[in-house]
């Protein structure tokens, strides 16, 4: 008995390792796969407190978003819409990857400077 | 300067209302104040835990990628989303057993796992939004140009932290005004309310990763009626799961949702509230037994 229940902890914690590892794996190593071949465009937090581009259009579908905060205070890429909420501090770049099928018009704004808007156009696929 | 305070109420505020109300549920029991420990180791690690995704977000460590960062903010909501459920299950299921629960004592090893789980929600709510005020405050800070500047800011921020605690205050001055009944009534139905909050937020960001199809998206545009970028759409949002443009999955799974808490608090029964009358009896000899 004593054996059978060493016998199955050995086997449930070796499959919980490598678990873990995949799920590192899929954290840390893998972390570009996803998002490669898709449309990309930039968006710049610039130091004016603007966005640039201030209205971004973009083909319906998935596509990456790259964000770069040009500013020396930290932001908040968000849009509710978009499904998207992202943090950054002073200098940082990062992306986000956004599938959006209706073509129309999406806010997304700085929730850390409520008063910098942009809008996401998105046109019908050609 | 207002902005900074505003923010920093904001973003501490959704944390210090999920542990005053544990905290509060808590004291009220003897068998509950034993979790006291536990919920303090909570929010002991989810301010160690905010410093480390800060870090993240600044750009200083790099340990989460930025798919990565999706993935721990997916699996952070969708985690307290379960526990949160789970303990108002348990308080409820609480409240009616207590007496057993005294007299037999059998069931504290059981409750150990509960402990572990009322660690791990205290850890999460400190550490979701607790990250992002530390970016906030830090980033603004550091920017603040003279360093008379940045003690202003500094004073602000620890004014909107101030005020978040007032709000904690008003909200155990809440518990002792109204009956303790109607206090748990309220708060669970909070608590319930921003679950699916949790889980709607942690479901949007599995349909970023594509991980979720969307099936049908979006099912309608309710944003002409109540838009999401501010006022009682935003809140809503934030404390209801409320979305303009819902996917039909995120819909599915919202519903399946409410179906699952009716379903799961109607076989707790009970209504939560301390055993009256004769128990309390029972409870007073029971504790001068033990």
């Amino acid at each position: 008995m004593r054996e059978r229940v060493k016998k199955v902890v050995t086997r449930l914690s070796r499959s919980v390792g490598m678990w873990l590892a995949g799920l590192g794996l899929m954290l840390g190593l893998n972390g570009n796969v996803y998002a490669d071949g898709l449309p990309t465009f930039t968006l710049t937090f610039r130091a004016d407190g603007t966005f640039d581009p201030v209205r971004l259009e973009v083909p319906s579908g998935r596509f990456k978003l790259v964000l770069i905060n040009d500013s020396k205070e930290p932001v908040e890429f968000e849009s509710l819409p978009l499904r998207k909420e992202k943090v950054m501090g002073p200098g940082v770049k990062s992306f986000v990857v956004i599938t959006i099928s209706r073509p129309g018009q999406y806010p997304f704004f700085d929730d850390f400077h409520q008063d910098v808007k942009g809008t996401l156009v998105v046109v019908p696929k050609k | 300067m207002d902005q900074v305070a505003f923010i920093v109420w904001r973003e501490s505020v959704e944390a210090l209302l999920v542990i005053g109300i544990l905290f509060t549920w808590l004291r009220t029991t003897p068998q509950g104040r034993k979790g006291l420990p536990w919920l303090w180791a909570g929010v002991f690690a989810g301010l160690g835990l905010a410093v480390l995704l800060a870090l993240v977000l600044l750009g200083v460590s790099t340990w989460l990628s930025s798919e990565g960062q999706e993935w721990f903010q997916a699996i952070m909501a969708l985690v307290a989303c379960v526990l949160v459920v789970q303990m108002v299950v348990w308080m409820r299921r609480h409240g009616r057993t207590l007496k057993k629960e005294l007299e037999g004592g059998m069931r504290a090893e059981l409750d150990q796992s509960n402990w572990w789980g009322l660690l791990v929600l205290a850890m999460i709510a400190v550490a979701r939004e607790g990250s992002e005020t530390v970016v906030f405050l830090y980033g603004t800070i550091a920017a603040g140009d003279s360093a008379g500047m940045a003690w202003r800011l500094a004073l602000a921020g620890v004014g909107g932290f101030a005020t978040a605690l007032l709000t904690f205050w008003i909200l155990q001055l809440g518990g002792k005004l109204i009956t303790w009944r109607r206090f748990f009534k309220l708060t669970e139905i909070f608590l319930l309310l921003l679950a699916s909050a949790l889980l709607v937020g942690g479901l949007d960001h599995l349909v970023s990763l594509g991980v979720l199809p969307t099936l049908m998206d979006p099912v309608w545009d309710s944003s002409w009626l109540l838009g999401t970028s501010g006022g009682l759409g935003k809140v809503l949002a934030d404390f209801a799961g409320y979305r303009a443009y819902p996917a039909l999955s995120e819909l599915l799974i919202w519903l399946g949702y409410w179906f699952c808490v009716f379903y799961l608090l109607r076989r707790t029964g009970g209504s939560g509230t301390l055993p009256k009358g004769k128990s309390t009896v029972r409870v007073a000899n029971a504790t001068r037994q033990a």
